[in-house]
């Protein structure tokens, strides 16, 4: 039975991202437990603007996404690699709900994962977020890390399936890890 | 209650790193058990030929038993360059190929002091990332950067004098304490 509540954050926001695909695919590898739901959206979020926050308080794209950040047991984020670090766009929404009083992040277990076309597999990206999530106080899972390089030739071109079984093996064990990790944290 | 040992970055006898970590068995909160770790000073650089032939050096298996029995690490150390001391890298990839690694599933703190402004914080987070590969659970907050150091450390007695470091140090301890409790080892 299904009792975990995984809440998936993508990174990029574009139909045919990679990252999007890893995402997808996750109920096919994980454990029994966990059940799946997306973050709301966070394309419709304004840029941060502490004016802003203070005249009109928080828009309601941020209290979405933080609501579902709030009720979930885990949280696993996949992200692009834009020009080495963050995607300004997910920087942005963590950049908001780090102002909330009830900070949503605090103490939340989260696992990382990327992809990326190129070498690297978005891995400098993934240490700038473990150091943001520092700042939040999440607890962010160390290992199996799951850097998936050249994209391209591990997802299928027209399906966007993931058919590279050792990167399939390796998200598999990842999930299978981050089970105990919700459990020992969330104490469910 | 937790038995936390500490391992200090720097091996010079007058290191404000060595006076952090001095300080701390006062610090801590009570039950909590603060003492250095054996030292890393008679490591030789690694070498997996060294490693193959002879087998790990005594003083690499007693700081792996120290940080085994230990409920929690607490590194006080300096930043070279930017980043870790090159001994204290050293002795972490010696401990890094032990069979039973130590770190694994560890509790950690990290401090640093330097006499720079900005306290070490590009070494901590270096250490952050280290600490990932070896699979140790890091704190998070508070965090301790001692910057401008010369200034809080008494010139004579080397005593930790500052009274805002103190209570932040203080701080630090009592959350490792309720972070070794939640996710360390029973």
């Amino acid at each position: 039975m299904p009792d975990l509540n995984i809440v998936t954050i993508c990174g990029s926001l574009r139909k045919n991202s990679y990252n999007a695909a890893l995402i997808k695919l996750l109920p096919s590898v994980a454990p029994d437990s966990f059940n799946f739901t997306p973050a709301p959206p966070f394309d419709g979020i304004p840029h941060y603007n502490s004016d802003l926050q203070n005249e009109k308080g928080f828009p309601a794209e941020v209290t979405a996404w933080a609501d579902a950040i709030r009720a979930a047991d885990g949280i696993i984020i996949a992200s692009p690699e834009y020009n080495w670090t963050i995607p300004g766009t997910l920087k942005n929404a963590i950049d908001w709900v780090s102002r909330m009083k009830d900070q949503p992040f605090k103490g939340k277990p989260v696992a990382l994962q990327s992809a990326s076309i190129a070498l690297l597999g978005g891995s400098r990206m993934q240490y700038h977020l473990r150091q943001c999530l520092v700042s939040i106080d999440a607890l962010v899972m160390g290992r199996p890390e799951v850097i998936v390089t050249f994209a391209p030739t591990k997802f299928d071109d027209k399906t966007l399936e993931l058919k590279d079984q050792p990167t399939l093996d390796v998200i598999r064990q990842q999930l299978a890890a981050f089970e105990p990790f919700v459990r020992k944290i969330s104490g469910k | 209650m937790p038995n936390v040992i500490t391992i200090c970055g720097s091996l010079r006898k007058g290191s404000f790193n060595r006076m952090l970590e001095k300080a701390l068995p006062s610090l801590a909160p009570a039950g909590m058990t603060v003492s250095p770790a054996p030292s890393f000073a008679d490591f030789p650089l690694y070498n997996a030929d060294i490693q193959n032939e002879k087998g790990f050096p005594a003083p690499v298996t007693a700081l792996a038993d120290a940080i085994r029995a230990a409920d929690g690490v607490i590194f006080v150390t300096p930043e070279y360059n930017f980043s870790l001391p090159g001994g204290l890298k050293n002795a972490l990839d010696w401990v890094s190929r032990l069979k039973d690694q130590p770190f694994v599933g560890k509790p950690i703190a990290i401090q640093s002091a330097s006499p720079g402004p900005v306290g070490g914080a590009r070494m901590q987070y270096d250490l952050r990332k280290m600490m990932v590969f070896l699979d140790a659970l890091t704190m998070n907050k508070p965090e301790i950067f001692v910057s401008n150091c010369v200034s809080k450390f008494d010139d004579k007695t080397r005593e930790l004098t500052d009274q805002t470091t103190r209570d932040f140090v203080k701080q630090q301890l009592e959350n490792f304490a309720a972070f070794i409790a939640r996710h360390g080892k029973k």
